[in-house]
């Protein structure tokens, strides 16, 4: 019964999307995107202002842009004429294409945040790449100008005029947020990590351990500072906040039944076991690859 | 230091200085003395350090998790300095089936070689310094690693070198990523293993890795992990900040998911091992038969031999014996050595997380008072 509702307005939709395909609503970001502008940014010439690049991504069903990687193109500004090279482009993106073929153009970027009328006509140029489906622009903003903030802003266009001119449109800002997958976090977290050493490198591997004794310093002095807190409000120097205790009450009220029940012996006596095992394959492979060098020798 | 200055000199000779990061342009200036030093045509000055670009960590962590096989690889570009190799880019290879015909080869050669004159028209670094594999619980050993890391070795300076990057350790909460590159004594002995006594832990040596940011990028991932105040007054505690990379607590994880996948995975590493040394017994046995065979053949016409001249005739004329009995080559033993050093990987892995399981068990319990 509820099928006929919603598909014909699936099919309405779908017939919206070929008339005028939405408007995208959410730029998402992939880290590597935004790594690879600021490395190109890194690399340009001395007469280079700014660098633009193609981003590429994919449109899910709904209006969020997903922007999962990016490329530098080549292009040159001066005070009369723009020019992109669009052989580059092209090239660039077969190539990308082959690799990974889910992802498509979905715009461009440059670095810092002025908009001018160059904007315009390499956005108008982008827009004919991605027709139907509407080009967004993403400015990174590197921070290195002195009193401008480093950040990232995303804008679709649309023509402005009666008779409407490619170098003439109007920049919607759009919400832009950073998206990654769970497993990448560590990466990130690492480079983190790395970016607040002081030399900004850091040596690897790091063994399994060395991070759960970070993790578990991290929680221990969470709640050192949570103890020194409740410590305070309960001598009375300090007026509680009911908010953060109902907040803490939720976080450590969390139910300790089924350790109690003797699930940690029983939980014990496995990873012990498996610890076992692992060491006796090890020492089994080493004892046969010395083996057969004896045996055929 | 008379070595040194033959190098300069090359370096201001030759018409692609591929390594000489001083004189890029084409214009040879005369090289600084400070830098002399450090530049060596001839690679001579042994690698001590790779040094892994932030973006490149970025890219690789990307690829290897999107990519659907376990296989993903890529080639790394950059350059080495004073015995440490910056490895500043990278980019995906196409993955190709196993039964690898010429087309498909030609055209990632096509691919590669295209790609790297595309990154070179936007001042990127484009020598290839090595590759990067992505593995699952920590086992990499595997021929066509060692193949292609073989092929690479005679066309690459320094022999390039391999990164590889585990999955299952970055799910857990450890990105890892490892540098190895074929020791010496393999290459000599790449067909005859046994002669030179290796084993699988002498096949690869692992390079130090270090990870680098740059300066923009480090003060951008700062901007990144700010945590910004929510402007209402009484926001609740949960919503009270804000921060793009709030902190995360995988490593804290007492899931052990991966643990049933990891022991399967060494189940079916000896199996595999089991199947390798019956073809190699099956094959060793035929060798000893031939051999026998031959050598009976051999015993008999020197006695008839020996008879005849007893007899006062002359000598039976000498037979290629080796023509006459087909004894197989002696079988290599390099896929299995392989299969016990991933045999090794996976038990390693293993036990680690067995390890940092049991130290969380006893923070929970810790933590809950029981």
């Amino acid at each position: 019964m509820s099928t006929v509702p919603s598909s014909s307005s699936a099919a309405q939709n779908a017939s919206a999307a070929t008339v005028a395909p939405r408007t995208p609503s959410l730029v998402t970001i992939h880290p590597v995107a935004l790594f690879s502008i600021l490395d190109h940014y890194l690399r340009r010439t001395d007469t280079q202002d700014r660098v633009i690049g193609t981003l590429l991504g994919t449109r899910s069903d709904s209006d969020v842009v997903e922007v999962k990687s990016s490329f530098a193109v080549l292009h040159s500004e001066t005070s009369e004429q723009v020019a992109v090279d669009m052989d580059y482009h092209r090239t660039m993106y077969e190539l990308h294409h082959k690799v990974n073929p889910k992802e498509v153009i979905v715009g461009w970027y440059s670095t810092g945040s002025n908009l001018n009328t160059y904007s315009a006509l390499i956005q108008n140029f982008y827009s004919q790449e991605t027709a139907p489906h509407q080009a967004i622009h993403v400015s990174l903003n590197t921070g290195v100008v002195q009193g401008e903030k480093a950040g990232v802003q995303a804008y679709v266009s649309s023509p402005v005029g009666v008779f409407p001119k490619p170098e003439n449109c109007v920049f919607t800002p759009v919400p832009v947020e950073l998206k990654f997958h769970e497993a990448e976090r560590t990466g990130l977290d690492l480079l983190t990590a790395t970016a607040a050493d002081a030399s900004s490198t850091s040596s690897q591997p790091v063994a399994d351990l060395e991070i759960l004794e970070k993790s578990i310093q991290g929680v221990s002095d969470m709640l050192d500072r949570v103890l020194a807190y409740v410590r305070s409000v309960v001598a009375g120097e300090i007026k509680g906040d009911a908010a953060v205790g109902k907040y803490l009450m939720d976080t450590l009220g969390s139910s300790t039944e089924d350790l109690e029940k003797g699930g940690f012996n029983a939980s014990l006596q496995d990873t012990l076991m498996i610890s076992y095992l692992a060491n006796l394959v090890r020492s089994q492979a080493e004892v046969s690859s010395r083996l057969a060098l004896t045996a055929s020798s | 230091m008379a070595a040194t200055s033959m190098a300069a000199a090359l370096a201001a000779s030759l018409p692609a200085p591929e390594a000489a990061p001083a004189p890029a342009a084409p214009t040879y200036e005369a090289i600084p003395a400070s830098m002399s030093k450090a530049i060596d045509i001839e690679a001579e000055i042994p690698l001590t350090c790779v040094q892994l670009d932030g973006l490149v960590v970025a890219k690789i962590l990307k690829h290897t998790r999107e990519s659907t096989s376990s296989s993903a690889h890529g080639l790394l570009l950059g350059l080495d300095l004073d015995g440490t190799l910056e490895v500043s880019n990278s980019f995906p290879l196409v993955h190709h089936s196993s039964d690898e015909d010429d087309k498909s080869s030609k055209s990632a050669a096509r691919y590669q070689a295209s790609m790297l004159r595309s990154l070179k028209e936007v001042q990127s670094d484009d020598s290839v310094v090595g590759f990067y594999q992505a593995t699952t619980l920590g086992a990499f050993f595997n021929q066509s690693l060692l193949e292609t890391q073989a092929v690479h070795h005679e066309k690459l300076r320094h022999g390039g070198i391999v990164i590889v990057h585990d999955l299952s350790q970055a799910a857990r909460g450890n990105a890892s990523f490892r540098a190895f590159r074929l020791t010496r004594a393999f290459l000599e002995a790449h067909k005859k293993l046994i002669s030179h006594r290796l084993t699988f832990s002498s096949i690869l040596e692992e390079v130090p890795l270090k990870i680098r940011t740059s300066l923009l990028l480090s003060s951008f991932l700062g901007t990144l992990t700010e945590t910004s105040r929510s402007p209402l007054a009484d926001a609740s505690p949960a919503s009270a900040t804000s921060s793009l990379l709030p902190p995360s607590f995988n490593a804290l994880n007492l899931g052990t998911a991966n643990v049933t996948r990891n022991l399967e995975q060494i189940i079916e590493a000896v199996d595999s091992y089991r199947t390798e040394e019956g073809n190699l017994a099956y094959l060793s046995r035929q060798i000893a038969r031939e051999r026998a065979k031959a050598d009976n053949y051999v015993a008999k016409r020197q006695e008839e031999s020996a008879a005849r001249v007893a007899q006062g005739l002359a000598p039976l004329p000498e037979e290629d014996v080796s023509r006459l009995f087909k004894i197989p080559a002696e079988p290599s033993r390099l896929e299995s050595m392989l299969l016990l050093g991933q045999i090794d990987a996976h038990a390693k892995n293993l036990s680690g997380t067995a390890s940092t399981g049991l130290v969380k068990m006893h923070a929970a319990r810790a933590s809950s008072g029981v």
